[in-house]
């Protein structure tokens, strides 16, 4: 299909246009261009998708990256049912966050403006990249334009130095991850000599089975820092600094899912190397109880959706290790329509609340925005995992598969739902429901959203009530779990390998039923307990210590960052300074002075100058004519 | 000794005690006249050599032409002893002791080739420096270097008026 | 033979012209035209074309190497005029002469380019030398320019009779002027201590004339009285043309002399010297004239080098050297002559203020320092390659190496001084055509650094 190219051709020429033009464009042509290049690549990608249904996967090559004799990485791109669900999703999603930014970021001058949207446009571009890039290579250059389009746009309001940090420590971490990707894809390259995706997974077999465990676990490297997992994970909930649709737009449709989309791409790997799976499976696992824990206790709007959504990557890290890997794309997926109508409407509470994100200000909102509040609630109904909203399905699927894996997995995931059941409806009690607990000006502005961010969310409410029922699990009818068999082709070579497990009917039964009914019961004490919270006491103890997200952030600048820049500060002071400089200047005195003193041979007399020149031809005769002596005496010396 | 011996000796003898003369005569003007004296003890070689048409040139167009124009520019100057720039003693010792070493490396060189004979240049005999047969080899075997040499000549009159013409 | 009549015709042409001609910009017009004649029949002989046949009686070669190198030189002539023939003729009345003695010097370079026989050599260098004791002391008005001709003069006496002494010496030995070694009976015989002492002379001679250290002490100060125009003229094409005839007598001579003594060790110790004394003493200077003086003889230093191995990549090298240091040193010096002020302040700011100029001329520098992706870091690579082919005196190479580093400093000063400091960048008045000069000059220079190919093809067709 010759259409493919098209797909990142528009984000790329709507990141041209606003981004040479944002002086002279207007704001709502700029919004139009912006929105209207992903929209363009959502109804491509519509077209690919139903192309791929029909006819499957299709590679299509450009031109070469590199070209040295047998070595070749081509700039080809692969579609194929996971790559086209991503497209979906990225495509999808983003429109959506792109119309409801033309409201939010109104305020913004039109330069700015006009940036704003380039940076977006140039966001989905490389997103789009990642995932259609037929070979590590160019999965790595989406992978480094995604780490800095969110650079740039948690930094996107450059004149404040918290935000301009907390883009640095996206960056950072993110760096940090992208070396262990760079060294993954060199690993495979020395190995195979090829790094497009369907070779690698052809000759398997080359590998050792330590090169397969290093390889995964460096790509598992690169996706922590990536999508947010311990120890690399303290970026995301810093990254709400950017405007709040970018949050919207790195935590649900973009940025985070890559980690996992790198995994599932290279799901034959992973299924190889069973220790791998393992570390994935735990790493996700305390990754997903350690944030809900953090989000329990955190009072800013978006920071509970940020921790939330660490907890959720960590879901599906679990499903990834656990070897469901469809359930993991599920829940990316789910997980993409919910997250994301959660930050949109977060937004649309800030935008109400004039900058307000101390859900401790807030309260009884219900009233003032009918619509988001709605919308929200479905969401924090989606997330919480009630049946039967989306995310229902795609979590129940990953814990069956972390009950396959290991049942303490399965008990200590159900936790965390619960958990997550908690600090969702906490944080919507305590912003919708009760008393508003604001300031009088603030009350009395409170208002309703425009259309152009309440439509993204009705759509988005509808697809976050709706969207499970694409991947139905056998147990409610045969055959209904669409996702799956759409994603077959993908999967198969992993399933081959692996041995099938199927879980008992009754068991199935009994634990989606308990972890449900257990839920609700979580929500009614969480909606009981917080829409009649009137006054917040200090915290103490424990409670002090998740307010303060387990003191990660200190101990990472007590361990890491200080020794570093401890050492740094030697290295500058003294090798630097006295051993460096100090011999680098020496040369560069010696080379003056010794400039100074030759000077003074040139004195401009010319008896001086034949007086040396005919010295010099007295020592070069001298010289020429006892050279085996002086060879003799060189060869002693030296 | 033959004749020829003794007034080989003599000449070398003139040429450089002339030469020595020249160098350290306090007056220009002596200089030039124990200059002119050189150039006669080399034509004396010259013939020796049975070179007479370059014995006659060398006279003709050094002892005569180009020392009178040098008598001529140093008259014209008005430069005597008193004139005449004082120059440090050190670096005229240092001049003499370079200028001396290099004489003695070069005659301990040449003295050293002692398998010289019958390998050098024949130029004791044959009437080469003859006249005729200079001519002839003139405007034969060395005809292109001749005329070639007329642009050495050309560009030296051409710089010689840019140089000397009233601006 | 096309070039070296054509060129002496040539030359009594412009004589003439200066009578009947008054514009001096016609002058110039006329010497291009020349220029542009002497490059067609000079590359006509490359092909085989020649408009007389003399019998040279053995005294003179025309092979591939000395005529792609003619070529070479009457083109960086004809750029060389090109690109400052205004400033020819403000140095003073006699144009025509100056443009004369730029044919005649042509004329000396041609014969010393293919010459084989001992005596067109010293006719070659004299006719080279001589107008350039006339070039340098043009200026008449300025006392600098008339010293600094005397003393070229006196100095260049005192190598001119060096260099007699080593072919006296040599002619006595071998009983002929020839340097090839078929041609030459006494070979046969060995080699005697009395030819060896006329090559040592004749060595000094020519480092003198190549302005390598320690007989480089004329060059700075002859440089810098000079008026700029022919500095430029004597630092690039005349001093090539002294390295290809230092080459070709010491390819023809040393290779069968040295089964008896190995010259290299005298060869590395000029080599350093030069290096070392360029180099270094570059660095303080205060004037980029000045500068550029000792540069020359830096680079006199890496020209050594094809000297110093003698193989095949070395006279490839020595030709595309010849290109790259001629080219570059005579945009360096039209930048330079178009400036105010001399010094390395007087650069100042030039890149605000003539942005074109800069940026040319950080090209120009770039290539002599050497730097990737200019003709002058293939110059140098040829040269510290070839010694490398010898399979010995890698140390040589290192040391070339750390000496290039050191380059570097002055060269990119002239750049910082540019780009990085503020000041008026005073310029004469900037014709367009020479900007275009300028810009054509870059790109054969970024050109060849890309492809060093179009040079050397040229000798094997």
């Amino acid at each position: 299909m010759n259409l493919i190219y098209l797909v990142p051709l528009f984000p790329l020429l709507g990141f041209l246009i606003n981004g040479l033009f944002r002086k002279s464009l207007s704001k709502s042509l700029i919004g139009i261009i912006g929105s209207g290049a992903i929209l363009a690549s959502f109804i491509v990608s519509i077209i690919l998708f139903n192309d791929v249904r029909t006819n499957g996967s299709m590679i299509v090559s450009y031109f070469n990256l590199l070209d040295i004799e047998a070595f070749k990485i081509p700039f080809a791109f692969q579609i194929d049912q996971l790559s086209v669900i991503f497209l979906l999703i990225i495509t999808g999603i983003g429109f959506l966050i792109h119309v409801y930014s033309t409201a939010y970021m109104n305020d913004e001058t039109n330069e700015h403006f006009g940036r704003y949207f380039s940076y977006l446009n140039l966001f989905v571009f490389s997103m789009l990249l990642l995932v259609m890039g037929a070979n590590y290579v160019i999965m790595f250059i989406g992978w480094e334009g995604v780490g800095l389009c969110s650079y740039l746009l948690i930094g996107f309001w450059f004149k404040n130095n918290t935000y301009n940090y907390a883009a640095k420590k996206a960056f950072v971490m993110n760096r940090i991850g992208d070396l262990g990707f760079l060294l993954a894809v060199f690993w495979i390259l020395a190995k195979l000599g090829t790094v497009n995706y369907g070779e690698v997974f052809a000759s398997t077999v080359k590998f050792s089975a330590s090169d397969i465990t290093g390889i995964t676990l460096l790509l598992f490297v690169g996706a922590c820092g990536k999508s947010a997992q311990i120890p690399l994970y303290t970026w995301l909930p810093d990254a709400m600094a950017g405007p709040t649709p970018v949050s919207a737009l790195i935590h649900a449709a973009t940025m985070v899912t890559a980690g996992i989309y790198m995994i599932a791409r290279s799901n034959v790997l992973y299924t190889m190397a069973p220790f791998t799976q393992t570390v994935v499976a735990i790493i996700g696992l305390a990754t997903a109880l350690f944030a809900a824990t953090i989000a329990l206790k955190q009072n800013d709007i978006k920071k509970v959706l940020a921790y939330s959504t660490v907890s959720q990557l960590g879901y599906m890290f679990l499903g990834l290790g656990a070897g469901a890997y469809t359930g993991a794309v599920f829940h990316v997926m789910t997980h993409a329509f919910f997250k994301a109508l959660l930050f949109l409407g977060a937004g649309s509470v800030i935008h109400a609340m004039h900058h307000e994100q101390d859900i401790r200000n807030m309260g009884g909102l219900k009233k003032h925005l009918p619509i988001t509040h709605i919308s929200f609630l479905l969401a924090c109904l989606a997330i919480s995992g009630v049946p039967p909203f989306s995310g229902f399905f795609s979590k129940d699927e990953i814990l069956a598969a972390a009950y396959l894996k290991n049942p303490i997995f399965y008990y200590l995931g159900a936790i965390g739902a619960l958990m997550t059941a908690f600090y969702m409806f906490r944080l919507y009690a305590l912003t919708f429901l009760g008393k508003f607990r604001g300031t009088e000006e603030q009350h009395h502005h409170l208002h309703e959203s425009p259309s152009a961010m309440t439509i993204p969310l009705i759509v988005l409410a509808i697809l976050s009530v709706v969207g499970g029922f694409i991947g139905i699990p056998e147990i409610f009818a045969p055959d209904a779990h669409m996702l799956e068999k759409f994603l077959h082709p993908i999967f198969a070579q992993s399933d081959s390998i692996k041995e099938l497990h199927h879980l008992d009917r009754s068991t199935e039964w009994m634990m989606m039923g308990g972890v449900s009914v257990l839920i609700i019961v979580v929500i009614i004490i969480a909606w009981r307990k917080y829409s009649r919270t009137e006054q917040f006491v200090a915290s103490h103890g424990i409670a002090r210590t998740l307010e303060n997200k387990w003191y990660v952030d200190e101990l990472y600048d007590n361990v890491i960052v200080r020794p570093v820049t401890g050492l740094g500060s030697v290295l500058k002071n003294v090798v630097e300074k006295a051993g460096i400089d100090g011999a680098v200047n020496g040369v560069g005195r010696f080379v003056h002075y010794s400039s100074r003193q030759l000077r003074l041979l040139q004195s401009g007399q010319v008896g001086n100058y034949i007086l040396f020149m005919v010295l010099s031809i007295v020592v070069l005769f001298l010289v020429f004519w006892n050279q085996p002596q002086i060879a003799h005496f060189l060869e002693k010396i030296f | 000794m033959s004749i020829t011996v003794v007034l080989f000796w003599f000449l070398t003898a003139l040429a450089l005690l002339s030469a020595i003369m020249v160098l350290l005569s306090k007056n220009p003007v002596h200089s030039v006249l124990w200059l002119i004296v050189v150039f006669f003890a080399i034509s004396g070689h010259y013939i020796l050599l049975n070179a007479q048409f370059l014995a006659i040139v060398n006279l003709i167009v050094y002892a005569g032409a180009i020392m009178v124009l040098f008598l001529f520019v140093i008259m014209l100057m008005n430069l005597n002893a008193e004139t005449e720039p004082q120059k440090n003693t050190w670096l005229k010792l240092a001049g003499a002791i370079s200028g001396g070493s290099l004489l003695l490396i070069l005659v301990s060189v040449i003295r050293s080739a002692t398998d010289m004979t019958g390998r050098t240049a024949q130029v004791g005999e044959g009437n080469i420096g003859l006249i005729s047969n200079l001519g002839k080899a003139l405007f034969s075997e060395y005809v292109v270097p001749f005329e070639i040499s007329s642009v050495l000549f050309l560009s030296a009159m051409v710089g010689a008026v840019v140089i000397g013409k009233k601006d | 033979m096309n070039a070296i009549i054509l060129s002496a015709i040539l030359g009594v042409i412009m004589m003439f012209s200066g009578i009947w001609v008054n514009n001096k910009a016609t002058l110039r017009w006329i010497a291009l035209a020349g220029l542009l004649v002497l490059l067609i029949s000079n590359i006509a002989e490359m092909y085989g074309y020649r408009i007389w046949n003399v019998n040279v009686h053995n005294m003179l070669y025309f092979d591939r190497f000395g005529l792609l190198f003619n070529s070479v030189a009457i083109g960086s002539t004809f750029i060389f005029v090109a690109l400052s023939g205004s400033d020819i003729n403000r140095v003073g009345k006699y144009a025509a002469e100056y443009y004369t003695l730029i044919f005649f010097v042509l004329t000396g370079i041609t014969i010393i380019s293919v010459y084989t026989s001992l005596l067109m050599l010293f006719l070659g260098i004299e006719i080279m030398s001589i107008p350039l004791y006339i070039l340098t002391g043009s200026d008449k008005r300025n006392l600098k320019s008339n010293e600094a001709s005397l003393k070229y003069f006196l100095m260049g006496a005192f190598s001119t009779g060096l260099m007699l002494m080593g072919i006296t010496l040599i002619y006595g030995a071998t009983g002929s002027f020839s340097i090839e070694v078929l041609n030459n009976p006494a070979i046969a015989q060995g080699v005697s201590f009395l030819e060896i002492t006329g090559m040592l002379f004749l060595l000094v001679s020519m480092a003198f004339k190549v302005s390598a250290a320690p007989f480089h002490f004329w060059t700075p100060d002859v440089y810098d009285g000079a008026p700029g125009v022919f500095t430029s003229f004597m630092a690039t094409v005349v001093k090539a043309a002294a390295f290809i005839a230092f080459v070709k007598l010491f390819d023809a001579r040393m290779s069968y002399s040295s089964a008896v003594v190995d010259w290299k060790m005298l060869l590395c110790i000029l080599i350093i010297a030069t290096l070392l004394i360029g180099n270094i003493t570059a660095v303080f200077q205060q004037s980029v004239k000045r500068m550029l003086a000792y540069s020359s003889i830096a680079q006199a230093g890496f020209m050594l080098f094809a000297v110093f191995s003698m193989n095949e990549m070395a006279k490839e090298g020595i030709i595309f050297y010849a290109v790259s240091y001629s080219l570059a040193t005579i945009g360096v010096f039209a930048v330079l002559l178009k400036m105010k002020d001399f010094t390395f302040e007087g650069y100042n700011g030039l890149a605000k203020s003539q942005p074109v100029l800069a940026f040319a001329n950080t090209v120009f520098l770039l290539s002599l320092a050497g730097i990737p992706l200019t003709a002058g870091f293939f110059a140098k690579y040829f040269m510290l390659a070839s010694v490398i082919q010898t399979g010995h005196y890698l140390w040589m190479v290192i040391v070339a190496v750390l000496f290039a580093a050191v380059s570097v400093y002055y060269y990119f000063r002239v750049i910082q001084a540019m780009y990085f400091k503020t000041g008026e960048g005073e310029t004469e008045n900037i014709h367009p055509g020479f900007k275009t000069g300028l810009i054509i000059l870059t790109v054969i220079i970024i050109l060849l650094g890309v492809a060093p190919n179009l040079i050397i093809n040229f000798l094997y067709f």
